[in-house]
């Protein structure tokens, strides 16, 4: 990148059903707090990036306007799950490059809109037409990847039982309480072999993160920060026969090109926040990403390494399973606790003197692609 | 000015009003595939441009009732029913479908399996022998 560019600030409100909130009451009061926690005015704003899947038309227009942030360009941006993590990738191309010098990142997603059950998908799309929905994608990742390697649904379960572990020392987390590995497995069966409680929950959501340059850093005095080390954005490729849906191509792609650009290795990390929107998709991102060889995820799970203590602490916050997946604000959310983590805020969830984070989310069910999108972050303590 | 060009007119597909997955063909009711003309890959439904060359030259044709089950779920509805659901790789066209499932003997990965019609309902079923 030819700027470094800096997180600065970052607020978000508690995941969770939040009924009598708009779009609008959703992401105002974190867009107030991170703007005051960067110290910035809104005549100190060069532009705004808005992820979100369900908003409907200016959605961000509708958010700025109620504090009058305005003139500025407003960018909406739709890539399913990764709508907000593309927001910050567009804000950090844009500083990069020395367009701007001051964004304002919204993730917000209201799904209690739709009464629950799984994520309305595109009705034009082939398989969506045949009834697919997300949680059958992702069982049939599970299903293989039960019969291909030496894993069972208690190690789906056990993914559960971490989340809602790591989701307990969190405020910002839907879900407050564990859950013992008896409780995961005797959950409603869902998609077989995922229960209830191997699917993130639905709810709504809103977080917000301030992106500077060096420049700007320098001139707000902010002293609490991380560096985006690192900002890749992939799309699905379409593949009309056979395809491993144990080994994802798009996270794997885009893991190679963030780590070659933040020049760390995956043994570098100190965290990770994962697309952990069913169980069977932390152990298929431990491979992506890097941590274990392909088959081999559930050794890491099993012997306690990626949870506090060990090699590296994946999805400290709970994870979208623990800590909810309003679509388009998760990835917004994700940097929100990356930051909190690398600037020593995380309070009973703190890993210590953590310098590397990493976070991903992936989107969308599109037939014939693995994933719609892909997008992962590489931060640094700065 | 010696020489005028006019723009291009792109015309819409009418993508619509030919997405059925099944249809009628000589030799019985088959999943609908679609063959490259200049490039000889073969795609899931009614498709207009083949995905991997761009050529518009494509033609449909019956895609084969036999392949190997990739994988599966059983959708579990509110109500208590349960829809078997599955990524079927089809015989020798490189292609992949999703498809409901009967279990007429149990779902396993890498099974044989094959195309049944009942009305106009289609599925795929475990193939008769396994």
């Amino acid at each position: 990148m030819s700027t470094d560019v800096f997180v600065i600030a970052a607020a978000m409100i508690p995941f969770g059903k939040h009924r009598s909130s708009s779009y609008v009451g959703l992401a105002v009061p974190p867009l107030i707090d991170a703007m005051k926690g960067a110290g910035i005015e809104k005549s100190d704003v060069d532009a705004v990036y808005v992820g979100h899947s369900y908003g409907g038309m200016m959605t961000g227009q509708r958010i700025c306007k109620e504090i009058g942030l305005g003139t500025v360009p407003t960018v909406n941006v739709d890539n399913a799950c990764s709508s907000g993590a593309t927001a910050i990738h567009e804000a950090t191309t844009a500083i990069a490059e020395g367009l701007i010098d001051v964004a304002v990142v919204i993730g917000v997603e209201k799904l209690t809109q739709f009464g629950g059950g799984a994520l309305p998908l595109s009705p034009e799309d082939r398989e969506v037409k045949q009834g697919i929905i997300m949680p059958a994608v992702y069982a049939m990742r599970a299903t293989r990847y039960l019969h291909d390697f030496e894993a069972t649904s208690e190690d789906l379960a056990l993914v559960s039982v971490k989340a809602r572990r790591h989701g307990a020392l969190n405020p910002f987390a839907q879900f407050r309480t564990e859950v013992t590995l008896d409780e995961v497995l005797n959950s409603r069966a869902v998609a077989d072999p995922l229960t209830l409680l191997m699917c993130c929950p639905t709810g709504d959501g809103a977080a917000v993160v301030i992106l500077v340059s060096e420049r700007a850093r320098h001139k707000l005095g902010a002293t609490s920060a991380m560096r985006v080390a690192a900002s890749v954005l992939h799309s699905g490729h379409v593949e009309e026969g056979f395809r491993d849906m144990t080994k994802p191509e798009i996270t794997y792609d885009s893991a190679r090109d963030a780590y070659a650009e933040a020049g760390i290795e995956p043994k570098d990390l100190d965290m990770i926040e994962c697309h952990d929107a069913f169980s069977i998709a932390e152990l298929v991102y431990y491979e992506a990403l890097g941590l274990a060889e392909h088959g081999h995820a559930v050794d890491l799970l099993r012997d306690g390494r990626t949870t506090f203590g060990g090699d590296v602490v994946v999805n400290p916050s709970g994870g979208l399973l623990a800590k909810g997946h309003p679509v388009g604000a998760s990835g917004v959310a994700q940097a929100a606790e990356a930051f909190w983590q690398l600037t020593g805020e995380a309070g009973a969830r703190q890993i210590e003197n953590a310098r590397w984070a990493l976070t991903h989310v992936t989107g969308g069910g599109t037939a014939g692609l693995d994933h719609g999108a892909c997008t992962i972050h590489i931060f640094e303590a700065a | 000015m010696t020489t005028t060009t006019e723009a291009l007119v792109s015309e819409p597909v009418p993508d619509l009003d030919s997405d059925s997955p099944l249809a009628a063909f000589p030799e019985g009711p088959r999943l609908v595939g679609t063959r490259c003309d200049v490039c000889g890959v073969t795609m899931i439904g009614s498709r207009v441009v083949c995905s991997s060359c761009v050529s518009r030259e494509v033609s449909a044709l019956a895609l084969p009732t036999t392949g190997e089950l990739y994988s599966f779920t059983r959708l579990h509805g509110r109500g208590g029913d349960i829809r078997p659901l599955g990524y079927v790789d089809l015989d020798g066209v490189g292609v992949r479908t999703l498809t409901d499932l009967r279990e007429t003997s149990p779902l396993v990965p890498g099974m044989r399996v094959e195309l049944g019609v009942d009305g106009d309902d289609w599925f795929f079923a475990p193939a008769s022998g396994v």
